[in-house]
Order: structure tokens, then C-alpha cells, then sequence
């Protein structure tokens, strides 16, 4: 069996007290093994970013035990095992790409920054705008930057909330190609949080499909579509049949509310 | 340097203070969306202002030698530079005393209200305890304290002075300050806190120059305030070689166009002032969006 890197048990989250008391997520267990690729997938208000930033050390949970890499989420968050990419890019406005990419690094005090910055920016194929500014570049590109940024101290977890939530439909396709590139090449494990259904089948190897009110996890679908996966499998039936299983998933749980 | 320049940029800058003054004094963010401004853009757009400003320097000369304006209603401008010209040697005089005290002022106020703001984000206690009386403050015409200051201090020392510029210039530097270095992205100090950063580096690598446009936004308005602030502070007495006791005196002689000679030293050093916040922060932030070509890709 392969190594365990996020170990869920029995995970709540409460947030405020009395009248003002929200229960976010109730008994989530989960479990992610090394190398895996596992979208988080459900409606508003379900608590799949809740989640992934308690897996983070983002949040701590009410409840229940997460460990990451067999430590708590603390030790693995000062050990630096979580590379986090947002919806937004977050680029700091006075740096250049290559400096965005670097400052993970700075803070680790890591020797060699701009080679690595570089490699990173290839990796993203965004080699040669290492000089620009984060305004001179479009938003896929930001968002590119943000990964590369997030891959360069090799985090054994990369945390990703909704990171092409705010792209068009085209750039957000070539993202997801990129991304999946970039899995193989580094061997991340990935937490991917979305509420695209297509986006969660085609990236990952593991859908988690949450419901509301509170926060829980009711089905989980195994997308078995052979690896790599290209443009070919967008048109796959085994495609539209894990898609329409998906669906279906949170369909179940409209009809349960 | 003519004096037409000179006497041309204390309009434009009029202009710059008042738009900069309301955004720092209501709380609004420092510009972000002003559109690309290079160089050759500016020399274009400059045109129309020099025009203007040559015709309101034509209309006003020609107007009161046409009906015959008494010297003590409206001098004309021939005579103002006839007069600062004559009396360079005074007028300067009182010029270079008025600056030490605005420029020791300011430089105080600067240093005071970029260390309270540091405190401020260091211990959130002193932010919530401080924060309002500091807004509070700033609403507050702090000028009217000057001849209260006169008593404070020795009325003929500069220091009286001093001290009222220094008050004038904390009280936006330090809350434009605190501002900048709070009002940080959430997302950026999660990313930070993902890399496992120290305070220090939040500091220093997210929080500081995200401030330094707020800081300069109140920079820009302060520099001008502190001439504005010593001036007013020396019409309440004291030494008489400064420019607010020289118009002063001069305009309760009836010698207006030496007052207004005086006026136009008080401009020149606001004007100076103004100029090199702006060189600063085009040296210190020229990352920032306000500097950015047009040629973005």
C-alpha cells in the first residue's frame, strides 16, 4: 500500500458560537494516498475550501484528527509540505515573475533561487517573461506564475482552491492540460477543489462529492480514466459516463435535502 | 528658472494637493487605475496648463492696469516679480527660516507617525485603542493649535513652530501608514503562512511595500501642509525673519506686492517639497501602477 499522505478521521468544523453557529463539515474522513490527484466537488456552502484549508493548517478543525504525512498539519505546514494555489494569483505588484517565484524560497533560505525560478517558469512555459511584472502578463499566465511559485520548494502536497475559477472556458481547458502535465512530471499529490464537474473528472483520479448543511462527504467516484489523459479523453465515453456519475451523485443529495 | 515656471507649477500642483488631499483625508485607497503616463504624454497634456496658466497671468495684468486695481485690492503680477526680485535678499531670508522649521517638522512628523504605525500593526491593543482618537484627530484643524503652541514653547524659539508642523504631519503619515500596512490581502498572508514565514518577513516582504503607496499618498499632502502649517504658526508672533511675520507685517504696512512676493517664496517651497516626495517615490516604487507605460502586453 502505498504511502499516506492526507489522513482525515472524523473532522468537524464549527465556526462561532450560539445563535450565530454554522457546522461547515461534520465526520469527514478521507483518505489520499502519494501520487494521487483528488477534486473536491460539490455545491456552495459545502465546505470543500473549508476542508482543503484545514488540510492546509489554514484552519483548525473542532473535531476529529488530520494527519499529513503522518504529522499533524502544523508540523507539515513548518515543514513546508503544502504548496497552495488560489483563485486569485496573488502576485505581489512589486515583484518580477522570477522574484514572485523565488520568495517561497527566500523565506526557506534556499541557495541557487533563480535557477530554480527558472526551471520553474519553463516547467510552466512561461520561460522567458521572467523579467515581467505580474500586470504585463494575462490571467492564465498569473495563474501559471502562481503555480510555478507554489511547485519550487517540492511541497509533497499541492493544495489548489478553485485556481481556474476565474479564466474563460479556453484558457481554463489549456490549464487543466498544463496542470495534469505538471502532475506527472513532478509526482504532487493534489487536493483540487472545484465546482466544475468536467474539470473534477477530467483532472482527477478521485472525485469527492460533498453536500451542504453540514458539510459531509456522500459519494465517492473512482474516474478509472487511463492516464495520460489529452484532448482525446474530453470526447471519451467513459468520460460522459463518469461526468453523468457525478451529476448524478449531487443529484442524489438535492433529493435527500 | 523663470518665475512664470515657478509661479505656473504651484497652479498645476493646487490642483495635484486638492485631489490628493480629499483621497487622503477620506480614507480612499492611493491611485490604482490611473491610465498609462509617459513622459511624452506629459509634455503633450502639459500644453493646455502652460497655455492657461500664461492667458490667467495676461487677463490678470492686463485687467488691473485697464481699471486701474488699487495695489491693496489685487497687485499685478509685473509688480509682485518687480518686488521679489528687489527684495530677494529679505524675502529669501525669511524663506530658508520658514523651510527649517517645515522641513525639521516634517521630517519629525514623518519619523513619528511611520514608527506609531508600526507599533499599531505589531500590538493590535494599541491599534484599537489609538486608532480612533488618531482619525478623530486628523478631522480635528490641528492648526488652530499653534498659538497654543506659541505658549508651549518659547514664543520667539522655532521650536513652537516645529512642534505644530510635526503634529500637522504625524497625524496623516501615521494613519495612511497603518492603513497600508494592514489592509494586506488575506490571500498573501495565507500564502505566507503556507511558507511558514516569520512575522519580520511578513513584515517586510508583504506588509511594507504594500504600505509605501499609502505612505507616499500622505507624503504628497504633508509636504505641502508643513509650509502651510509653519506659516500659519508664525502669523501668532515670533521671530520676524519668516515668511508668515514678512507677509504679515508687510500687508499691515500696506506694501501688498512685497507680501505677495513673500506668498510666492511660500509657493516656490511648497512647490519644492512636493517635488521631491514624487522623485522619491518614483525611486522607491517604480513598480507601481501609477508609473506604468502604455506598452503593457
Amino acid at each position: 500500500m502505498s504511502q499516506l499522505v492526507v489522513d482525515a478521521h472524523s473532522v468537524g468544523k464549527v465556526f462561532g458560537k450560539g445563535e450565530g453557529r454554522v457546522e461547515a463539515l461534520r465526520d469527514i474522513s478521507m483518505q489520499i494516498e502519494a501520487g494521487e490527484f483528488v477534486s473536491l466537488i460539490g455545491p456552495s456552502g459545502c465546505g470543500k475550501s473549508t476542508l482543503l484549508r484545514l488540510v492546509g493548517d489554514l484552519t483548525t478543525p473542532t473535531s476529529g484528527e488530520i494527519e499529513i504525512n503522518g504529522k499533524p498539519p502544523r508540523r507539515a505546514r513548518l515543514d513546508r509540505d503544502y504548496g497552495i494555489v488560489f483563485q486569485k494569483a496573488t502576485l505581489l505588484d512589486w515583484r518580477t515573475v522570477r522574484k514572485n517565484v523565488e520568495l517561497p524560497l527566500e523565506i526557506m533560505d534556499v541557495d541557487d533561487r533563480a535557477k530554480i525560478a527558472d526551471e520553474m517558469l519553463s516547467l510552466v512555459q512561461l520561460g522567458d517573461f521572467g523579467d515581467h511584472y505580474p500586470w504585463q502578463l494575462s490571467g492564465g499566465m498569473q495563474q501559471r506564475v502562481a503555480i510555478a511559485r507554489a511547485l519550487t520548494f517540492n511541497p509533497s502536497l499541492l493544495l489548489m482552491d478553485e485556481p481556474f475559477g476565474a479564466l474563460d472556458e479556453m484558457t481554463r481547458e489549456l490549464m487543466q492540460q498544463e496542470v495534469l502535465r505538471i502532475w506527472h512530471e513532478t509526482d504532487t499529490t493534489v487536493v483540487f477543489v472545484t465546482h466544475s464537474i468536467p474539470e473534477a473528472v477530467f483532472l482527477s483520479t478521485r472525485v469527492v462529492v460533498m453536500s451542504p448543511r453540514p458539510g459531509r462527504i456522500s459519494d465517492v467516484v473512482e474516474t478509472n480514466l487511463p492516464q495520460p489523459r489529452d484532448e482525446d479523453t474530453r470526447e471519451a465515453q467513459a468520460y460522459y459516463d463518469k461526468i453523468t456519475e457525478v451529476r448524478e451523485a449531487l443529484r442524489r443529495q438535492e433529493a435527500r435535502a | 528658472m523663470t518665475v512664470g515656471d515657478q509661479e505656473h507649477k504651484a497652479s498645476e500642483i493646487d490642483d495635484v494637493y486638492q485631489t490628493e488631499f480629499v483621497s487622503a483625508f477620506e480614507g480612499d485607497v492611493p491611485a490604482g487605475t490611473r491610465t498609462p503616463s509617459a513622459l511624452r504624454h506629459r509634455l503633450r497634456t502639459a500644453g493646455p496648463a502652460i497655455a492657461a496658466f500664461i492667458l490667467v497671468l495676461a487677463l490678470w495684468e492686463g485687467l488691473t492696469r485697464l481699471f486701474d486695481v488699487k495695489t491693496f485690492v489685487l497687485a499685478r503680477p509685473s509688480l509682485i516679480l518687480e518686488r521679489f526680485i528687489l527684495t530677494s535678499d529679505v524675502v529669501w531670508s525669511a524663506g530658508f527660516n520658514t523651510l527649517f522649521e517645515a522641513g525639521i517638522g516634517l521630517v519629525a512628523g514623518t519619523i513619528l507617525g511611520v514608527g506609531v504605525a508600526f507599533v499599531t500593526i505589531r500590538w493590535a491593543p494599541v491599534r484599537e485603542g489609538l486608532m480612533p482618537f488618531a482619525v478623530a484627530a486628523n478631522s480635528v484643524p490641528i492648526i488652530a493649535l499653534a498659538p497654543i503652541a506659541n505658549g508651549m514653547f518659547s514664543l520667539t524659539s522655532p521650536v513652537s513652530k516645529i512642534a505644530v508642523v510635526t503634529v500637522v504631519v504625524f497625524f496623516p503619515v501615521m494613519i495612511n501608514s497603518a492603513r497600508g500596512l494592514i489592509e494586506v490581502d488575506e490571500d498573501e498572508l495565507e500564502l505566507m503562512r503556507s511558507y511558514a514565514a516569520k512575522p519580520r518577513e511578513i513584515m517586510w516582504r508583504v506588509r511594507v511595500p504594500h504600505a509605501l503607496p499609502y505612505f507616499f499618498s500622505a507624503m504628497k499632502v504633508v509636504a505641502v501642509l508643513s509650509i502651510i502649517a509653519a506659516i500659519i504658526a508664525e502669523y501668532f508672533g515670533g521671530s520676524q525673519d519668516v515668511l508668515g511675520q514678512y507677509i504679515l507685517t508687510k500687508a499691515s504696512l500696506f506694501v501688498y506686492a512685497d507680501a505677495w512676493a513673500g506668498i510666492l517664496v511660500a509657493s516656490i517651497l511648497g512647490v519644492t517639497l512636493y517635488a521631491i516626495v514624487l522623485v522619491a517615490e518614483r525611486l522607491i516604487m517604480p513598480w507601481h501602477v501609477s508609473f506604468r507605460a502604455s506598452d503593457a502586453t
